[in-house]
């Protein structure tokens, strides 16, 4: 099920005197129980997409559907939307969580009654119950985070946009707010998310899109993304040195040891081949020259500066 | 609707209690500064000057001025102080509309306000011995105040959405709307008059005056007139705020400057 829908999303702006082009031609689409890595460097337009998809910046062109509804002109399009925003606070720091939650909840539309029992569950699910009336100026940055998920989630919308929403975390925290959004996600929900962490980005999309000066470069499935940038060769690593005999065998296929232990196999073919020589030898591993979603990214990146 | 306002008057309630010290200091610095403008006032008048209606005038304009400020800096100070913390976005991400959360907002405080108005009324009326009276029939000249306060307010949070330097504008504010609330339009003869029918909030202020200070009936054409000019600022406020707030989003102002 189709949850979002950006088409040719457009935004200037004026800066003195002259007109810049934050996004030039966004098209996002988002299905229930999927995570898009939105990814791109400083000032490509990511958070001026996302804002727009959120209703709180007016595209100068293009359109935003939310579950076929309207953000900007139809405001129960917001009722299936949850935000946590970068560089905001996103939740009352004079206030308790379980003040905040039900504070927002009422005005995500909930009535007070739902409102205060959602909000004893999510507590308990994101484990801030017992600092549930401890204010949140006092609360770790962690916990200041996973409140705030907290509460873009308190009226189940069908829609979520977290961006960078482990900024400043530590270990633990990132971990945590990792498993949220794998929870979030497996309960149907659909989730844009914005990160400069690459590895969480690859360890949590399905897909992912690429922003480079306004534009997305690149929109694929995180999988075939990293496919599509992973070379063809291979790499065995042996237990004991490779013997002379072996050594000369491989030769005569045209490869060279490149330590006493490692040889590099160009392609598939090759590898059992290789393998057929190296036989009774033990095996240490055998990888993939695999690429990672931040060689991907620097490539398109870069590639697209050049 | 009425689920907010019982939500925001929870929020209220709880920073007023939280923080009850600035709630009891804000009620005491109004009425200290209210009996240093009254003790210079006695001395400047000399000792057999007699204020007479004329202080009770003033007793029920300063009361109403400092409604008004708190009203006026409640919404387009809270709306900047909620975009310099980061909490303005997610309020516009309500399926309410901004102008509805700011005024069931601004309701809800008005609410804690006028319990604080009324304390701080009481402790004027001991300071200067004056005691006004007090009827049902108040509350409409006071809602036509309040009307017209909501409106500047929301013309006033609409700028702040747009600029910076609002604050400064605010601090400017109340020197104007003690002027308003203190001229005393309904002693002066037409044209005059008509300018003052003009001026927000001073035909309401006018007409509490009238019953509070000089004990009159209520003259329910000045009544008329104050829920006309408390009415027309309201309007032009709230469309002044919603043509902000879509000039905001469409310059992406909105949550940050």
């Amino acid at each position: 099920m189709q949850i979002l829908e950006a088409r040719n999303l457009k935004k200037f702006y004026r800066e003195k005197g002259r007109e810049v082009e934050a996004v030039r031609d966004v098209s996002l689409t988002l299905a229930a129980g999927e995570i898009l890595a939105f990814l791109g460097p400083n000032g490509a337009g990511k958070t001026t997409s996302i804002k727009m998809i959120a209703g709180l910046i007016r595209p100068d062109d293009g359109w935003v559907r939310i579950c076929d509804r309207d953000p900007h002109h139809q405001p129960q399009a917001l009722k299936l939307l949850g935000a946590v925003l970068e560089g905001n606070r996103n939740v009352y720091w004079r206030y308790t969580p379980e003040e905040n939650l039900e504070y927002f909840g009422v005005l995500r539309g909930m009535s007070q009654n739902a409102a205060r029992k959602r909000a004893a569950d999510l507590l308990e699910r994101f484990n801030l119950a017992h600092k549930r009336r401890a204010l949140v100026q006092s609360l770790s940055r962690g916990m200041q985070q996973k409140l705030a998920i907290a509460v873009s989630l308190m009226h189940q919308p069908s829609l979520l946009l977290l961006d960078e929403p482990t900024l400043g975390l530590d270990v633990e925290a990132t971990e945590d707010v990792k498993r949220l959004v794998r929870e979030i996600v497996q309960e149907g929900c659909a989730i844009l998310l914005t990160t400069h962490q690459l590895a969480i980005a690859e360890e949590l999309s399905n897909r992912v899109a690429i922003i480079n000066k306004g534009e997305i470069v690149t929109e694929e499935t995180t999988d075939e993304l990293i496919r599509q940038f992973s070379g063809s060769a291979y790499v065995i690593e042996t237990e004991r040195p490779i013997d002379a005999e072996r050594v000369r065998k491989l030769h005569l296929l045209g490869l060279e040891c490149a330590t006493s232990r490692t040889i590099h196999v160009a392609d598939a073919p090759m590898l059992y081949q290789v393998l057929a020589i190296l036989k009774p030898l033990p095996i240490l591993q055998i990888q993939k020259d695999q690429a990672n979603l931040t060689d991907v990214f620097l490539k398109l990146v870069r590639g697209d500066e050049a | 609707m009425i689920t907010i306002f019982w939500a925001e008057l929870k929020r209220q309630w709880i920073q007023q209690r939280r923080y009850a010290l600035d709630s009891i200091a804000g009620i005491l610095g109004i009425a200290v500064a209210f009996y240093g403008f009254f003790l210079t006032t006695k001395y400047a008048a000399g000792p057999a000057a007699q204020f007479g209606d004329r202080l009770d005038s003033i007793v029920v304009g300063y009361a109403l001025w400092s409604l008004v400020t708190f009203i006026i800096a409640d919404i387009a100070g809270g709306l900047q102080q909620e975009a310099f913390t980061g909490t303005l976005e997610q309020l516009f991400l309500s399926p309410f509309s901004p102008a509805k959360i700011f005024l069931t907002r601004a309701l809800a405080r008005l609410t804690v306000i006028l319990v604080q108005i009324f304390g701080i009324l009481l402790i004027l009326m001991a300071v200067t011995g004056r005691f006004l009276s007090f009827t049902p029939t108040l509350l409409l000249p006071l809602v036509t105040v309040i009307l017209g306060a909501f409106g500047i307010a929301l013309a006033m949070g609409g700028l702040s959405l747009l600029v910076k330097q609002v604050q400064q504008i605010l601090g400017f504010l109340p020197f104007g709307l003690f002027l308003a609330m203190l001229v005393p339009v309904e002693t002066w003869e037409m044209p005059a008059r008509l300018v003052g029918w003009l001026l927000p909030m001073t035909p309401g202020a006018g007409v509490l005056r009238e019953l509070m200070a000089r004990n009159q009936a209520l003259d329910w054409g000045q009544l008329a007139i104050a829920f006309l000019n408390g009415g027309i600022y309201f309007a032009i406020g709230l469309a002044l705020f919603k043509q902000a707030e879509r000039i905001a989003k469409l310059r992406g102002r909105i949550g940050g400057y």
